[in-house]
């Protein structure tokens, strides 16, 4: 009875050598296509992945589980007897507008293919895109668009073609950062028994800043009202919050304590006549 | 070493069984465990900066075991590095082909673990010199190895380490160059290293540091030498990880 059935759609013809039973075992070999790469990407996360870094194995997840849908693909195209050449010259000149119309995406797919080998950042790194004031956690590098998680938590989604066209600044490539503040001081004071009571401030209470390479100070202009002094302390990559954002007010704080004057703008107005 | 409760005064490191409460008195730092109900402990540790910290401990029984112990100087202000770099107060100067062997003061911190079911769990850490206790680079901002730094004072013996501050370990320096050498700093990966402990003093596996040609490179070899003692050994606060080790350069 059941071949009876099967013969019966092996006698529907859809179109040219296409039947209904061949459109059926196609159908089959699609559906376990699908359930096979699912299940060996589960494999591969389950088992390998943990083994490899988190955008590879992602990268790697993906590959696989597309590599078995296109085979299953040709299967089912070869099982069918459907030819597609025809539908290629067919879709020729279509495939010409079709390309003016999807060069954005297609741009981006390239450049996310780039991305992914290029490696200029990592999942989890904090990264700077200063030519789209961009800063924040790469979470993911996609297909078609790179996700950021922003300093203020808001996720934010950037096409691959104008991360990978853009200037790409990794603040966590390296174990240590610099963080600078300026501060100025009167003319009147000593400038070494400032830089002196600041660097004790800093040993003091800032239990993140380095004491190799030491805290460094540099007269960065005699201005106007004050002498400038710029401050630059490093610390571990990862703790730049407990110094950057902290940095002035340990400086402003040593200062007061020890009666340096921060002076306010002036102006000395001179009388030519007295 | 075994404190019966509630009238101890802190003076050692050790075991401390708590039946009602426990006082404990170090440098710059307080604790005080006190029974808050049936089969429950609060943990109160406080320092000279008024900083708190306040831990609730459900216990299985009347009593809490607790164990006080120096560890490796690894945790304050947070776990960053794996490796120390101990400055020399004074440099050691090894003439071509000779060898030494030092004691040097190496920082360490304090933790307190709770025993229950034959485990040790690590419950805080703490240091009593948090001013000293700063991070350095070796090496170049852009491939430098991020260390625990602090300034080491040579000293005569195991029993020169100063209570709760810092240990002793002795240092086996060794030049194999042609040429004579001052060694001024040694970094070295210690959570390799074992602390012990007895009464107040803290002593950490030994080192040996090598001075010697690895190709054309003048390299200071250093590895790390377990020590024969009857002292208490500590036990790890931190996760135990495989560290690699660097290849220092020669000044």
């Amino acid at each position: 009875m059941v071949l009876d059935f099967l013969q019966g759609l092996s006698e529907i013809e859809i179109a040219g050598s296409l039947t209904l039973l061949s459109l059926l075992i196609g159908g089959i070999i699609m559906a376990v296509g699908i359930i096979l790469a699912k299940t060996v990407r589960l494999l591969f996360t389950k088992y390998y992945a943990p083994k490899l870094s988190q955008d590879t194995a992602k990268n790697f997840g993906k590959l696989i589980y597309f590599g078995i849908i296109i085979i299953s693909f040709l299967v089912f195209t070869s099982s069918t007897g459907v030819d597609l050449s025809g539908l290629l010259v067919a879709g020729g000149i279509f495939g010409i507008v079709i390309g003016f119309a999807t060069q954005s995406v297609v741009s981006n797919l390239i450049s996310g293919v780039f991305l992914m080998v290029e490696k200029p950042a990592r999942q989890g790194d904090s990264i700077e895109l200063p030519s789209l004031n961009i800063s924040g956690t790469l979470l993911d590098i996609g297909t078609f668009s790179v996700r950021i998680r922003l300093f203020d938590g808001t996720i934010i989604r950037v096409p691959n073609e104008s991360i990978f066209t853009s200037t790409i600044r990794s603040l966590t490539s390296t174990q240590v950062r610099r963080s600078e503040c300026l501060v100025g001081i009167a003319y009147k004071e000593d400038i070494d028994a400032a830089i002196s009571v600041i660097k004790k401030e800093i040993r003091k209470t800032m239990s993140f800043v380095l004491t190799l390479p030491k805290p460094e100070f540099r007269i960065k202009e005699l201005a106007d009202s004050s002498v400038n002094i710029e401050v630059l302390v490093w610390h571990p990559r990862e703790d730049w919050g407990e110094v950057s954002p902290k940095l002035l007010k340990v400086v402003k704080k040593a200062l007061d304590d020890n009666g340096i004057e921060i002076p306010f703008p002036q102006r000395v107005i001179w009388d030519a006549k007295k | 070493m075994s404190a019966e409760t509630s009238e101890s005064k802190f003076s050692n490191y050790g075991l401390y069984t708590i039946g009602d409460n426990l006082e404990l008195s170090l440098p710059n730092t307080e604790i005080r465990i006190e029974q808050m109900g049936p089969n429950v402990f609060s943990y109160i540790r406080n320092n000279s900066e008024s900083d708190l910290v306040k831990k609730i401990i459900p216990v299985k029984s009347n009593e809490l075991t607790i164990e006080i112990s120096p560890i490796r100087p690894l945790n304050y202000p947070a776990k960053r590095t794996s490796y120390v770099y101990l400055e020399l107060e004074t440099p050691v100067f090894l003439s071509e082909n000779s060898a030494a062997t030092i004691f040097a003061r190496c920082p360490i911190e304090i933790g307190v673990f709770l025993i229950h079911d034959g485990h040790k769990d690590s419950l805080d850490c703490f240091t009593c010199d948090p001013t000293n206790s700063r991070f350095a680079l070796y090496g170049a901002p852009d491939s430098g190895t991020l260390c625990k730094y602090a300034q080491s004072e040579i000293v005569e013996s195991y029993e020169d380490s100063t209570p709760y501050i810092n240990a002793v370990l002795e240092i086996h320096l060794q030049n194999e160059l042609d040429d004579g050498r001052s060694i001024s700093k040694i970094i070295f990966p210690i959570s390799d290293n074992s602390v012990y402990y007895k009464n107040s003093k803290a002593i950490i596996d030994s080192i040996e540091a090598v001075l010697k040609k690895k190709l054309t490179l003048q390299i200071f070899d250093v590895s790390k030498k377990s020590i024969q003692t009857d002292w208490t050994l500590s036990p790890s606060y931190e996760r135990e990880l495989i560290v690699k080790r660097i290849d220092m350069g020669v000044d």
